[in-house]
């Protein structure tokens, strides 16, 4: 309070760490935020430091974090804040984390990837059957004669050739039936034309639902858990052809325009035998994937309730080991020497978290800490408390000011 | 018209001219290339690159790194940010970003006949075509037989229509003639860009001229060189030049006429940039060879077009500028993964 200079008195120090305990007296430090540690490595690239194994250990385990995290999004799930603060894991404890966090993303990608598939499977069985259900109305059968005249607007869904007649022609109509993206019909259609043209007769009508787009679906690698993709009219195009070769072309050109291309049967009663068919496997397979579901929601719970703990431990893990890396190693003595910045007030504090710390590991040498003198100009330390923090930063904002600097505010 | 550029340019481009400007930015320096050549394995080229503009595009990565893992993020990197630049450029800009797109859209056409030629599976192909040239009647190309048919069915409706004029003729597609396609396609595109860069006028013209001069003139002496020990006629392949560089009329009529390297070498002595290009080639194994040269010249003179500002040459050449680094990290990644360090220098540093 008051005092003539900015910054508390900030003295360097030296730790010495056994490097058996060295772990969890930096956890105990950390866990107390008393000290700014130096880098006694600089030379020393990111990769061939001494604890850069740990380090990507962690890093990968982030990584399942992360894909975690991402299928609970994809799933409308919110994660929870940590509850209570967990200290730093033990290597014992890390190692369980590590199992278990990928356990449960691999069996969240193994569901993911089944109910993708489900999904899949039944999107294509109800486009199966919306494309033979449109496609009837070009090639059902014509009304029989005697029925009053019909107006010229239904002339367009007058089947092309009258199919009771077709097997007296020599050449056999083929069909082509599939379904493609709304955006693409025009350019779809103007290729056709220039392709084959005057061979083929295309029909072209919108799907009467909606439905996923497979493509922003695959877009999300890894099958998400929730992710629906776009919901797009699709529509329908039967193109009935003469002609072998026209027929290649025509597959050629749906390829290009990525259409999913479903065999159109030839006759009346096949296709309404399909269509019961379809309607069977769709019933069975909806059934499937609800229960998948039901399975997928189970294992997302677990990992909503351990999910907040891990990170924060991993988080925990991986700025130790950072530290660590800091230090310089002296190997004769199988110890690790940190040198620290510390507020004077602090030493005694310090010393005592180093005692637990190797109390917590077992150690019997115990690590302690020496202030050396030195002639460079330590870091400033304004401690500040919530209220006071908001101020403080303002203050800092237009620049931190050095050590020990004369306080205006006080001067008389 | 001198002095139009600096007042109307930043209403329409402004915002797109900083964003650029901001990714030229993240490009790699020659310090950043020292280290990714330092690392001993891919996982280290990885833990580099996170510390640089490209982030952690690697980050989500399963399964062991490979080359092609990295060649296919880093122009996937490169087309998001034409995309964008492509979706939200006005009127003249994205005529300009369109000229960009069409040179790998004429690499992709051939790609995928030659591919057809060769009865490949067109989905076994179509991963190899640049994304940047990706149009939507791309894979339908493996249906025409000739040229004629496939202008007639799939060209016309495409940009590359106006290319096309010069290459319509009945014979079938073979080798050779997929390759005379390729060049006069080119040499229209580029004198179509050329055309429409004066046109722009100002530090547009001024900026772009020299690069596009360089461009035709690169093609004029590939084709030469390919071309010795072929059945190409002299006649032929002076209708391949693109004409709208240095060396037209008199030097491309030289080269017309060479026959063998040392003629070529002795035409590009009579303009200086060239001679100096040709000058640092060797023909030993340890040394640059002629597509180096060419390439360490071009990125001199894309990085030149940032020194001015309020023209369009910057976008066209930041994507080159991107593509070569992509070159140069590939180059290294191979290196590494193949333990043969030794050429692991021969990268062209761009700042």
């Amino acid at each position: 309070m008051g005092s003539l200079f900015r910054s508390e008195e900030v003295c360097l120090a030296q730790l010495f760490l056994h490097s058996a305990s060295a772990y969890s007296c930096i956890s105990e430090l950390g866990e107390r935020g008393l000290l700014e540690f130096r880098d006694l490595n600089p030379n020393v690239s990111p990769f061939q430091r001494r604890f850069v194994g740990e380090v990507r250990r962690c890093e990968e385990m982030e990584k399942t974090f992360t894909f975690l995290q991402q299928e609970l999004r994809a799933a409308g799930r919110v994660l929870g804040p940590c509850p209570e603060s967990p200290r730093a894991p033990a290597a014992r404890e890390a190692l369980r984390v590590q199992e278990q966090s990928e356990q449960l993303a691999q069996e969240l990608r193994e569901v993911s990837r089944n109910r993708a598939s489900l999904r899949d499977n039944l999107r294509d069985l109800r486009q199966y059957l919306h494309v033979l259900r449109e496609g009837q109305r070009f090639t059902s059968l014509p009304a029989p004669l005697g029925s009053p005249p019909r107006p010229r607007a239904l002339s367009e869904r007058e089947p092309i050739l009258d199919p009771s007649l077709h097997q007296h022609l020599e050449r056999k109509i083929n069909f082509v039936a599939g379904v493609i993206h709304p955006w693409r019909v025009t350019a779809f259609e103007r290729l056709l034309w220039r392709a084959c043209r005057g061979y083929l007769v295309a029909s072209f009508v919108e799907m009467p639902e909606p439905m996923e787009d497979p493509v922003t679906v695959r877009q999300h690698p890894g099958g998400r858990a929730g992710t629906a993709g776009e919901s797009i009219t699709w529509v329908i195009f039967l193109i009935s052809h003469w002609g072998e070769q026209i027929g290649q072309k025509i597959r050629k050109i749906s390829d290009c325009f990525h259409c999913q291309v479903y065999p159109y049967p030839e006759s009346e009663a096949s296709r309404t035998d399909t269509i019961t068919k379809l309607h069977g496997r769709i019933q069975e397979l909806s059934v499937t994937l609800e229960e998948t579901e039901k399975y997928l929601a189970e294992v997302l719970d677990k990992v909503v309730l351990a999910l907040p703990t891990w990170r924060v431990q991993v988080q925990k893990m991986k700025a130790i080991y950072l530290v660590l890396n800091q230090c310089s190693f002296d190997v004769t003595k199988k110890c690790l020497i940190a040198e620290v910045w510390c507020p004077v007030q602090d030493l005694t504090q310090v010393q005592d978290a180093l005692r637990q710390g190797s109390y917590q590991s077992g150690s019997s040498v115990e690590c302690f800490v020496q202030r050396i003198p030195t002639s460079e100009s330590p870091p400033t330390l304004i401690r500040t408390n919530k209220f006071t923090a908001g101020f403080q930063s303002i203050v800092d904002a237009y620049g931190v000011a050095s050590y020990q600097e004369v306080n205006p505010g006080k001067a008389p | 018209m001198p002095g139009y550029s600096e007042f109307y340019f930043n209403v329409d481009h402004g915002y797109l001219e900083g964003l650029v400007r901001g990714f030229k930015g993240g490009i790699l320096t020659s310090a950043d290339y020292v280290n990714l050549a330092q690392c001993e394995t891919l996982e280290d080229l990885k833990l580099h690159l996170q510390t640089t503009d490209y982030g952690n595009f690697l980050a989500n990565e399963t399964g062991p790194l490979t080359v092609s893992t990295i060649d296919e993020k880093l122009k996937t990197k490169l087309l998001t940010e034409f995309h964008y630049f492509r979706n939200h450029a006005f009127e003249p800009l994205a005529t300009f970003l369109n000229f960009v797109t069409y040179s790998y859209m004429i690499d992709n056409v051939i790609l995928l006949i030659t591919g057809t030629l060769h009865q490949r599976p067109i989905a076994e192909l179509v991963p190899k075509c640049h994304p940047l040239g990706s149009f939507e009647q791309m894979e339908a190309v493996s249906i025409a037989s000739n040229p004629t048919e496939l202008f007639n069915a799939i060209l016309v409706d495409t940009p590359l229509a106006a290319f096309f004029q010069d290459c319509l003729s009945e014979n079938d597609l073979d080798e050779m003639n997929i390759e005379i396609m390729r060049n006069k396609l080119y040499k229209s595109y580029l004198e179509a860009f050329y055309k429409f860069c004066e046109k722009q006028g100002g530090t547009t013209a001024e900026i772009m001229r020299p690069i596009l001069e360089f461009e035709a003139d690169r093609r004029a002496f590939i084709i030469t060189i390919n071309s010795f020990g072929t059945e190409l006629s002299k006649d032929d392949r002076e209708k391949l030049y693109p004409t709208c560089g240095k060396l037209y009329p008199e030097g491309l009529h030289l080269l017309a006429n060479a026959d063998d390297y040392e003629q070529v070498k002795c035409v590009a002595e009579y303009y200086a940039e060239y001679k100096a290009v040709f000058e640092g080639v060797g023909s030993g194994t340890g040394e640059k060879t002629l597509e180096d040269a060419f390439f360490e010249h071009e990125v001199k003179l894309n990085v030149l077009a940032f020194n001015n500002q309020f023209h369009f040459g910057v976008f066209y050449a930041y994507v080159k500028l991107k593509e070569q680094e992509c070159r140069n990290i590939v180059w290294i990644a191979e290196c590494i993964s193949q333990r043969h360090r030794t050429k692991i220098n021969n990268y062209i540093p761009i700042f």
